[in-house]
C-alpha cells in the first residue's frame, strides 16, 4: 500500500521533459524528388523552424550559358525542368527571337505550343502520379503514367527525345524525328499519324483524368490529408514569387497563357484555372482540371494548325544584336523565364535564368512554420517542384 | 512613371521599362512600386558583372568606354496585368553592398543569397546571407567575369569548332542543304 502511494507521488513530482530535436531529411529521401535537404527542427510532433538545404544539383547554367552559343544553350536549357522540357526551351528561343527581330513561322509557333501543353500534361500526370503515393495511395501511380508514357511517346515521336527535346531553333523548329536528311524532305514534317495518335492520346488523358476524379478526388483519405493543409493566401503568395498553379490555387487568376501570350494562345479556348482555398487538395484540384484544359488546347489546335515552312530565314552565324530583354511563359509550374543581356556577340555575356521552382520552394520555411512533421510531406508535395529547376 | 520612382534614367526595351535608380533609393523606389504602381509580383533579383575582360566567353562590345561596375536587377510585376518593370542599381566593385529587400519581399532572400555568393554582392540588412547552392568553404564568385570556368582550362571545348566563324557569312535556309 505505501508503495504504491510513494510510486504517484514520484510521477507527479517529475516533470515531463520535451527538448527541440533536430531532424535531418535527405539529401536522399522518396519525397524530396531528388536532392534536398531538409532541416527540421522539431518540438514534439510540430514543426518549429525548417531550414532547405539545396545546391545538391547546382549545375551552373548562367556561366556555362556565357561560354557557349545560342544555339548551344538550347541543349542546357532543357534541362532545367526535365519533367517538361520542352516548356523550359520556348522561352529562351523567344527571347532569342526578340533580340535578333526574327520571327519563326506560323506552323512552328502551333507545333511548340502544341508540345508545350503535353509537357505540362506530362508534368501534371508525374504530379498526378506521385503526389497520391507520397499521401500512401500507390494505384494513381500506375495510372497515370501509364498516359504520361503516351504523351511522351508523341513528344519523342516528333523531337526525337522524350526528355531532352532540344527541339526549337531560332526562327523555328527542326524538322521532326527521322526527318531532314537529303532524300526524304516529306517527312521533315510532324511524323504521319501524329494527329490521330494525339487525338487518341487525349482522350485517354481525359479519360484518365475521370478514373483520377474518382479514385483520389473524392477520395476521403486523400481529403483527410490535405483539405485545409498547408494554406498559402493569396498576399502570401505574390510576395513570394510564387506562380502556376500554386499562385492559382491561392485565388488568384493569373495565367501568361492569357495575360503575356508568346504562342498563339489568344486563338484556341481555354479556362483559367482558379482554386480559392490555397490547401494542397486546392493545389491538386487546380493541376488535375489543368490537364483537361491542356488536353483541350491540344485537340483544338491540331485542328487549327496552319500548312507552312517550319524555319525562318537565320543567318548560318547567328549574331545577336546588343540589347536586355526578358522573355517568360507559363510552365507547367510557373512563371518561367530568361533574362538575356546581349553585347552583340554570338554568346549571351549574362544569362539569368528565372526558374520557376526555385521561387515555389522558397517559401517553404514559411509555410511548414508551425505545422505537424506527418503533414511534412503533403506540403512539399503539393509544391510540384523538380529539383532541377530549383538548383539550375 | 519613371521620374515619379526616382529613376536616374530609364530606357524602354522590349515593352518593359528598365528604370536605374541610385542604391541609396533601392529600397524606397522597389517599395513604391510596389505600393504605388500596383507591381506586387517578386519575380526575381539578380545581378551583372560589368567588367573590361573576362575569364571566359565573349566581353563587352566597347570594353575601352566601359566603367566597371555591378548592376543589381531586380523585376517586379503586376498579378492583373502585363504591367513589368526592371529596376537596376549600380553598385561599385569597391564597395559591393547594397540594402536588402528581403523586408519588403520576402521571397527575395534566397534570391539575395545566391547573388550574395555568385557575385560578392552585400545585402545590408539581410536577416541570413549565408551561401545558398556552394558548399561552405567554396572560394570566389562564380559569376563574376573574372572567375574561371575550370574545366575550359584543363580542357578546350570541343564544341569551339561551330563558334568559329565559317567562311561564309551569307543568310542561308535553314533546314536544308548545308
Amino acid at each position: 500500500m505505501t508503495g504504491l502511494m510513494h510510486r504517484s507521488e514520484v510521477a507527479v513530482s517529475v516533470e515531463l521533459q520535451t527538448p527541440d530535436m533536430t531532424l535531418n531529411i535527405g539529401p536522399q529521401h522518396p519525397s524530396t524528388h531528388g536532392v534536398l535537404r531538409l532541416v527540421a527542427k522539431v518540438d514534439g510532433e510540430r514543426i518549429e523552424e525548417v531550414e532547405p538545404v539545396i545546391g545538391y544539383m547546382h549545375r551552373g547554367y548562367e556561366k556555362l550559358a556565357e561560354v557557349r552559343t545560342y544555339a548551344q544553350i538550347t541543349a542546357l536549357v532543357n534541362r532545367i525542368d526535365w519533367v517538361a522540357g520542352f516548356a523550359s526551351e520556348v522561352p529562351f528561343i523567344v527571347a532569342v527571337e526578340r533580340l535578333t527581330g526574327i520571327e519563326a513561322p506560323p506552323r512552328a509557333q502551333w507545333i511548340r505550343l502544341i508540345l508545350t501543353e503535353m509537357a505540362r500534361i506530362a508534368s501534371h500526370l508525374v504530379f498526378m502520379s506521385s503526389y497520391p503515393l507520397e499521401l500512401g495511395a500507390t494505384t494513381p501511380l500506375m495510372w497515370a503514367l501509364r498516359e504520361r508514357e503516351r504523351v511522351l511517346d508523341l513528344i519523342e515521336s516528333v523531337t526525337g527525345g522524350r526528355f531532352h527535346p532540344n527541339f526549337n531553333r531560332v526562327g523555328g523548329v527542326k524538322p521532326a524525328a527521322g526527318g531532314g536528311s537529303k532524300t526524304k524532305k516529306i517527312s521533315m514534317d510532324l511524323p504521319a499519324g501524329f494527329f490521330a495518335q494525339t487525338k487518341t492520346a487525349m482522350e485517354k488523358v481525359l479519360h484518365v483524368c475521370d478514373e483520377l476524379d474518382e479514385l483520389v478526388t473524392g477520395n476521403e483519405f486523400i481529403k483527410a490529408r490535405t483539405v485545409g493543409i498547408g494554406v498559402i493566401p493569396p498576399d502570401k503568395a505574390i510576395e513570394y514569387g510564387l506562380s502556376g498553379p500554386n499562385l492559382r490555387a491561392s485565388g488568384v487568376d493569373f495565367d501568361l497563357r492569357k495575360v503575356e501570350p508568346i504562342l498563339p494562345y489568344d486563338e484556341v479556348d481555354f479556362d483559367v484555372v482558379v482554386t480559392t482555398s490555397g490547401d494542397c487538395y486546392d493545389r491538386y484540384v487546380c493541376r488535375l482540371e489543368e490537364i483537361r484544359q491542356s488536353a483541350r488546347i491540344v485537340l483544338q489546335a491540331i485542328d487549327k494548325i496552319p500548312s507552312g515552312p517550319l524555319q525562318a530565314k537565320v543567318p548560318r552565324v547567328l549574331k545577336v544584336p546588343e540589347g536586355q530583354v526578358y522573355v517568360r511563359h507559363e510552365n507547367p509550374k510557373g512563371e518561367f523565364g530568361y533574362y538575356i543581356v546581349s553585347e552583340g556577340g554570338r554568346m549571351p555575356y549574362r544569362l539569368k535564368i528565372r526558374s520557376t521552382s526555385f521561387s515555389n520552394l522558397s517559401i517553404l520555411p514559411w509555410l511548414l512554420e508551425g505545422q505537424l512533421v506527418p503533414d511534412l510531406v503533403a506540403i512539399m508535395g503539393s509544391l510540384d517542384f523538380v529539383l532541377g529547376d530549383v538548383d539550375r | 512613371m519613371a521620374s515619379r520612382l526616382g529613376a536616374v534614367r530609364w530606357v524602354a526595351e522590349f515593352g518593359t521599362p528598365r528604370i536605374y535608380v541610385d542604391r541609396d533609393r533601392w529600397v524606397e523606389t522597389l517599395r513604391r512600386a510596389r505600393d504605388e504602381e500596383g507591381l506586387r509580383f517578386f519575380s526575381w533579383l539578380s545581378a551583372i558583372d560589368w567588367a573590361k575582360e573576362s575569364a571566359v566567353g565573349e566581353g563587352v562590345a566597347d570594353p575601352d568606354s566601359l566603367e566597371e561596375r555591378f548592376e543589381v536587377v531586380c523585376r517586379l510585376s503586376s498579378v492583373e496585368s502585363a504591367d513589368a518593370m526592371h529596376f537596376l542599381a549600380v553598385v561599385p566593385k569597391d564597395d559591393p553592398v547594397i540594402d536588402s529587400i528581403v523586408p519588403l519581399f520576402a521571397g527575395a532572400a534566397w534570391h539575395e543569397r545566391e547573388a550574395h555568393e555568385m557575385f560578392g554582392i552585400d545585402f545590408r540588412g539581410h536577416p541570413y546571407l549565408a551561401k545558398l547552392y556552394l558548399p561552405d568553404g567554396f572560394e570566389g564568385h562564380p559569376l563574376r567575369k573574372d572567375f574561371p570556368l575550370l574545366s575550359r582550362e584543363v580542357k578546350p571545348w570541343p564544341g569551339t569548332v561551330d563558334v568559329e566563324d565559317k567562311p561564309s557569312l551569307e543568310n542561308v535556309e535553314a533546314g536544308g542543304e548545308r
